[in-house]
């Protein structure tokens, strides 16, 4: 099992200009990382949207990468998010999944059914072109170049350990990271 | 027009299909995301039959609230099409992201279960008669398309929701009819 910052380091060593969506504890990781500056989007208030936006943004932009930083109770909150996704099987859509069995931010209670379901069979079981997991930074970090030259969607399990929540938010309202983000992809200003 | 005059108590009619999707076509809508609604199932028909714009069918609305940000984002002109159940089913989404961060988010709302006989704030039916009420608890914008003379609702609607930002809806009062145009065929 990884901790969240390891596998972090890895996703951003490896983002290589792709548009990242973050949802809960994957925020304030993803930022203290130095990832949250540019071509970034916070799903804040929103638990479970975080792949959702991810998916509207590859769609209108099949040229970009997007890479969703999802949480595992995020992901059941909205779990029909994963057929929708294998529906419209965007090439350039990779989900990434934190997987801790805990809902961290509000306390780390025990999520339903942790240890008897899983993502990448759900994934899988959806449509999802391809799904992998890592409990290891190490092993991530080598697979992740793979994992962003081949076709999605794709779901990426990450096995993290529990950890204490993190409870500030970014400064950044949503507003000013859409509407930065908004005016980048229309001026399509690369990586 | 304001609001309050588009608010009427005669009977709902049926608004012909077509040409609620020319309406749709002439704002430049690129993608129409649903949740299937029951009223404007005859609209669902013709848009299912053509790419422009997109029929994206969604899960939940939740989704369709997050899809059409992310679109939005990437510079497409994306709308929502559900039904008033649905509405009430995603709140939290409506109220984080077209009200908090201010996406355009348009929505073609169907008032399944009216009794067309009646404004929609008297029906029996409790998800009929409350709709009103909670978009105005929320405040967001809503017009109404009780019959064919209320279409230019459509445009007013759409341009409200993407000069102001945030969500606006438009409330199909009665089913949309079979398109005139296919009759003919």
């Amino acid at each position: 099992m990884m901790r969240r910052q390891e596998a972090i380091a890895a996703l951003a060593e490896r983002r290589n200009g792709a548009v990242s969506v973050a949802a809960m504890q994957a925020i304030m990781a993803w930022h203290a990382a130095g990832q949250g500056a540019t071509d970034h989007l916070d799903a804040l208030g929103c638990m479970g949207s975080a792949s959702s936006l991810g998916l509207g943004i590859a769609l209108a932009c099949p040229d970009r990468k997007v890479m969703a930083l999802d949480g595992d109770g995020c992901v059941l909150m909205q779990l029909g998010t994963l057929v929708t996704i294998a529906a419209e099987a965007p090439p350039n859509f990779y989900h990434f999944v934190f997987e801790n069995g805990r809902y961290e931010t509000s306390g780390n209670q025990l999520l339903p059914g942790f240890g008897k379901f899983d993502f990448c069979r759900m994934a899988l079981g959806a449509g999802y072109r391809q799904a992998l997991g890592f409990d290891d930074a190490e092993a991530l970090r080598q697979a992740l170049p793979r994992v962003f030259s081949s076709p999605g969607p794709t779901l990426i399990r990450l096995g993290i350990a529990p950890d204490a929540p993190v409870t500030p938010w970014p400064d950044v309202t949503m507003n000013a990271q859409i509407s930065a983000l908004r005016a980048r992809l229309q001026s399509k200003m690369a990586p | 027009m304001t609001i309050k005059e588009t608010l009427t108590t005669r009977p709902a009619r049926g608004v012909d299909a077509q040409a609620l999707l020319d309406a749709i076509r002439s704002v430049g809508v690129t993608h129409v995301l649903t949740v299937p609604d029951t009223h404007q199932r005859t609209l669902l028909a013709l848009l299912a039959e053509t790419d422009t714009p997109k029929l994206i069918t969604v899960c939940t609305e939740d989704e369709a609230i997050a899809i059409n940000a992310g679109l939005y984002i990437g510079g497409a002109r994306p709308m929502l099409l559900i039904q008033n159940n649905g509405f009430y089913a995603c709140l939290n989404t409506i109220k984080a992201i077209p009200l908090d961060a201010g996406v355009p988010t348009f929505m073609l709302i169907g008032e399944h279960g009216r009794d067309l006989t009646r404004p929609s704030r008297e029906n029996a039916e409790l998800s009929v008669r409350m709709l009103e009420p909670t978009l105005e608890i929320w405040g967001v914008p809503y017009y109404r398309l009780e019959g064919p003379e209320d279409l230019g609702n459509f445009e007013r609607a759409w341009r409200q929701s993407q000069e102001q930002g945030g969500p606006v809806a438009l409330l199909v009062g009665a089913p949309t009819s079979e398109s005139a145009r296919r009759q003919e065929e």
